[in-house]
């Protein structure tokens, strides 16, 4: 009986799809008419995918229409990223932009840069900071540049991936103190956690990720943070100096994450999303949930984004030109 | 389908011949002996000795052993069009589900095999019918995973 | 204890318990059907995970898998086919214990054999991975390069077949993880231009394609007639259990633990601890002749071991990230989408995960006992179901499954490729277990070696320069170099005896 029905139903169905397909064009109506998919370019479980989350769920109560979150790992990012900028530019495919879409064109991974997107929202920014052991004989920035000036590749490093951004980070760090790049050199690892894990178990000396990622580790009295490399000190770590005022030196990196569609958007679609991301962004839930994790919060839209990618672009590209990391 | 071990290791020693040339064109690693070239050259020696040692063997067993056997299956001409038609589905799926829909793509596919495995052509049709709709129903609207529309995009459900 | 008792409210919420129920209806059903694995039962359940949490995901994994391995004994007893690769080591057991009319016997063993070694198996993984966690936290590159080389080396030892496929099979499996951008240098390797391919070959497809698509295949090679309907209706299925089973409660202890044991050995899973067991029990029986003719002793031994297998295979899989089995291998990469990722640490930041998966363990092998005797009353029904039908229905949620991981056809073209890779190695005698642990170890090696090189500024010495590293490196070493001394022993021996 059911069987029967279902079949005659998905009959029709079927045929009215081939005639409509032939006649009716989809048009912007009333965006969104449809389930919207939110890309993350990084994997389940880090700060990525959870702030990216919290965006869709909040994004799909503004707009009333599911936010599908889809995870495109791998590559670096460089295949999330892909993957946005080479959607259909309908406005029912957006993504998460993370800081590497400003270094992976220079490393030579992809020929993608900010421009090929249509910016929505930057709404996240975290600085690095610099981390080591809570048993370690430093206790002030100045200490570690220090040691690394006098030892030149006896400290080692970690925090990402050879020439990610918090690589970058402690190669910049070094450059502007004076010293050789690779003065401490790099190991590589999958991510903070496992880099913070080796920094537990001696295997590391210093590790650079942002203070938020280090936050569960420092917490427990196993890590301690000396720097963060901002202009500002952070709301949920203010006891921990700036750079500039540990050392003087005039260096900051941070990871930044925003929202952007592929180029060519329509106009409609972008400016509702924006309207709703402004929303989602301002409010309670959104701002206690970023707090209470300690990532850092900006709001830059449209065109002001634009002008932030073009600016780390230019300045990412300078560092790693710098440090020998660009090809 | 079987092959002389022979085989295999003729088609080991060229795949590893091919991957350490190609590996010369990897970068060394800032500051360290060892690059991104390291592992791969070990890996594929490894398999260029085991193709050496295959080759002997199968030399060995040449005489019990022909370079390829195409046993049972190969002879009959019925279980060849089944794989083919099995590959070529999912080829097909490859190229054809973004375009057509996953719903369309589905139901072709399962109605052509079943009919080819041996299903009468009604019974084939219906259980496709259902089957996509049951999948369909089960990972895009509970599941939520994006499968294409394709061409009935205009009436999605 | 606090622990316990959130990971415990974790697994009995109406939700998981649901989705358990549902996950042993489809084991059953898996494993009953001849050709279908409990490792593509695992395979085909992943594309549900992904929308799960953390809990019901493994819990749903756990119960299928306990319940396919029981089921594949159905059919071996009942047509003489085993039901999944597990089975067949006393399928002709069984068989002939039908053949004299005691189906309902030989299948109550196998259920009362399979809940206790499934509970044994559990008992083991809760006790003694908690226990390695403490110790593997000290661990750091240089440690987890050498247990990686220890897995891969048992792969290729215990893998069945000849020495130098199984060895060839290991080094495909580690050429693939080299595909995509290395860790090291961020460089991208054999990707010839691919955007794809950058992030390397991903897990889940190339298991579907290696376990689901590569049985897929082999079905439409064979020109196999439609199964039999086993004829005889099911009698009493417990009746007469309690003397067979205490007669033989040596065979179920020894069973049950042999099968715990080579499930923590990576690469040897539920198939190889039941041919191992029943090969001990036949060995130590006082009346081996009897092996063979429907006699119990094998098949309480074999079917308690097969099942323990599955839970030892957990040991290494969650705290190393080493996968004991098959199936933990497809484990791992779903225990990493879920933010859970395998190694010590997870016992420190989230223990009530994982002893949510140890409570799972023991209450998928108590509801066994139920379900698997409703799944032997309804097993002719079961057997009805036609495969010419089965296998396109699997090839499309293959193809779905191999799709979500990423939301991309990519996924679908890996499957493809290493499907059919997967068929023309078996074809040909080369063992496919090696070539998962390749891939999913291969990344685990590399990054670790080169990470420890950069730590030891370029010394090999580094292996060595830590207690617990230089102790697992001898081990391996030795395990590379004792077959060699003992061939080259073999050969001075050989070579002597004729001047005597």
């Amino acid at each position: 009986m059911l069987n029967r029905r279902k079949f005659t139903t998905a009959a029709t169905i079927a045929a009215a799809g081939f005639f409509a397909a032939a006649t009716v064009t989809p048009a912007l109506a009333d965006y969104p008419e449809r389930p919207i998919t939110l890309i993350v370019p990084w994997g389940a479980g880090g700060g990525t995918d959870a702030t990216g989350r919290m965006i869709a769920g909040l994004l799909e109560d503004e707009l009333g229409k599911p936010v599908t979150v889809v995870n495109r790992t791998g590559g670096s990012g460089v295949v999330g990223h892909s993957a946005i900028a080479n959607a259909k530019p309908d406005g029912y495919t957006i993504g998460v932009a993370t800081v590497e879409i400003g270094m992976m064109h220079w490393a030579g991974l992809t020929e993608l840069t900010g421009e090929d997107y249509t910016p929505i929202a930057l709404y996240n920014f975290d600085p690095a900071g610099l981390i080591v052991s809570a048993d370690s004989e430093w206790e002030t920035a100045e200490d570690v540049v220090a040691a690394v000036k006098a030892n030149p590749g006896k400290h080692k490093a970690s925090g990402t991936g050879q020439g990610g951004i918090w690589h970058l980070a402690l190669a910049g760090m070094l450059a502007d103190a004076g010293a050789a790049p690779d003065a401490a050199p790099w190991v590589p690892s999958k991510g903070a956690a496992p880099a913070l894990q080796e920094l537990a178990a001696g295997g590391v000396d210093i590790v650079t990720p942002s203070v938020v990622e280090g936050a569960a580790l420092i917490e427990a009295g196993k890590a301690k943070a000396l720097a963060v490399m901002s202009d500002e000190r952070l709301g949920a770590f203010a006891d921990v100096p700036t750079l500039k005022e540990a050392t003087g030196s005039d260096w900051t990196m941070a990871a930044w994450r925003g929202i952007a569609g592929p180029k060519g958007m329509p106009e409609e679609a972008t400016e509702k999303l924006t309207a709703a991301l402004e929303k989602v962004w301002k409010s309670d839930e959104f701002q206690d949930f970023m707090k209470g994790r300690g990532f850092g919060l900006v709001w830059k839209p449209g065109d002001e984004f634009a002008q932030w990618m073009k600016d780390s672009d230019a300045s990412l590209g300078s560092v790693m030109k710098a440090v020998g990391l660009a090809k | 389908m079987r092959f002389n071990d022979a085989v295999f290791g003729v088609i080991l020693i060229i795949f590893a011949i091919a991957v350490i040339f190609h590996t010369t064109t990897f970068p060394s690693l800032y500051g360290q002996e060892y690059g991104p070239d390291l592992f791969p050259i070990i890996i594929v020696s490894g398999l260029a000795l085991c193709g050496v040692i295959l080759i002997v063997r199968g030399f060995a067993s040449r005489s019990s052993v022909p370079l390829i056997q195409l046993d049972d299956w190969a002879d009959d001409r019925s279980t060849v069009i089944n794989v083919i038609l099995l590959i070529g589905a999912m080829v097909f799926y490859i190229l054809c589900s973004e375009w057509l829909g996953f719903v369309i793509t589905a139901m072709l596919i399962l109605t052509i095999l079943m009919i080819r495995l041996g299903s009468g052509f009604l019974t084939s049709m219906i259980t496709a019918v259902i089957v996509t709709l049951v999948i369909h129903s089960l990972f895009a609207k509970i599941l939520l995973v994006p499968l294409p529309w394709g061409l009935l995009q205009p009436v999605a459900w | 204890m606090d622990t316990i008792l959130k990971a415990f409210a974790l697994v009995t919420e109406p939700y998981t318990l649901g989705v358990m129920l549902m996950a042993a209806m489809f084991g059953l059903f898996v494993g009953a059907m001849p050709g279908l694995t409990a490792t593509m039962a695992t395979a085909l359940l992943i594309p549900f995970t992904f929308f799960m949490d953390p809990v019901p995901a493994i819990a749903v994994i756990v119960t299928a898998v306990a319940t396919a391995i029981f089921a594949g004994d159905i059919p071996g007893a009942l047509l003489r086919i085993p039901g999944t690769p597990a089975s067949a080591a006393y399928c002709d057991e069984s068989y002939a214990m039908t053949q004299k009319g005691l189906a309902e016997r030989a299948l109550g063993i196998g259920l009362v054999t399979s809940v206790i070694g499934g509970l044994t198996g559990a008992v083991v993984l809760s006790f003694s991975a908690p226990a390695l966690a403490e110790f593997a936290i000290q661990f750091s590159s240089f440690e987890y390069f050498w247990l990686a080389c220890l897995g891969l080396s048992c792969a290729v030892i215990i893998s069945t077949g000849s020495t130098i496929k199984g060895f060839v099979s290991l080094l495909i499996g580690l050429f693939i993880a080299t595909i995509g951008i290395d860790g090291t240098a961020g460089h991208p390797r054999f990707t010839f231009g691919s955007i794809e391919l950058m992030g390397g070959v991903s897990f889940i497809p190339a298991m579907i394609g290696m376990f689901a698509i590569s049985e897929v295949l082999r079905y439409v090679a064979s020109t196999r007639k439609p199964l039999p309907v086993p004829q005889q209706s099911m009698g009493s299925v417990f009746g007469g259990l309690g003397p067979i089973l205490r007669k033989y409660k040596t065979n179920v202890v020894q069973g049950s633990s042999i099968g715990a044991v080579v499930g923590i050995l990576p690469g040897a899973g539920a198939d190889i601890a039941a041919w191992i067991s029943y090969a001990l029990a036949k060995k130590r029986s006082k009346t081996p002749e009897k092996f063979g003719t429907g006699h119990p002793e094998g098949l309480v031994a074999a079917g308690s071991a097969n099942n323990a297998s599955v839970a030892g295979a957990w040991v290494p899989a969650i705290v190393f990230g080493i996968p004991g089995d098959s199936i933990t291998a497809i484990v791992i990469g779903v225990l990493y989408m879920k933010g859970m990722n395998p190694g010590p640490m997870v016992f420190v930041t989230n223990p009530e995960l994982i002893y949510a998966v140890f409570i799972a363990f023991f209450i998928a092998n108590l509801a066994l006992l139920p379900l698997g005797f409703v799944a032997i009353r309804m097993s002719r029904q079961i057997l009805k179901v036609p495969q010419r039908v089965l296998m396109p229905i699997i090839l499309m949620f293959c193809i779905v499954g191999a799709f979500a991981i990423n939301n991309t056809v990519f996924g679908v073209t890996v499957m493809l490729i290493l499907g059919v890779l997967a068929y023309i190695m078996e074809e040909n005698g080369f063992p496919v277990a090696p070539a998962i642990l390749g891939i999913v170890l291969g990344s685990m090696i590399e990054d670790n070696f080169m990470a420890s090189m950069i730590k030891a500024d370029g010394s090999l010495s580094g292996f060595f320069s830590r207690p617990i590293a230089a102790t697992l490196g001898v081990v391996t070493i030795l395990l590379w170099t004792a077959p060699i001394i003992l061939a080259l022993k073999r050969m001075v021996q050989s070579k002597r005896q004729p001047q005597r």
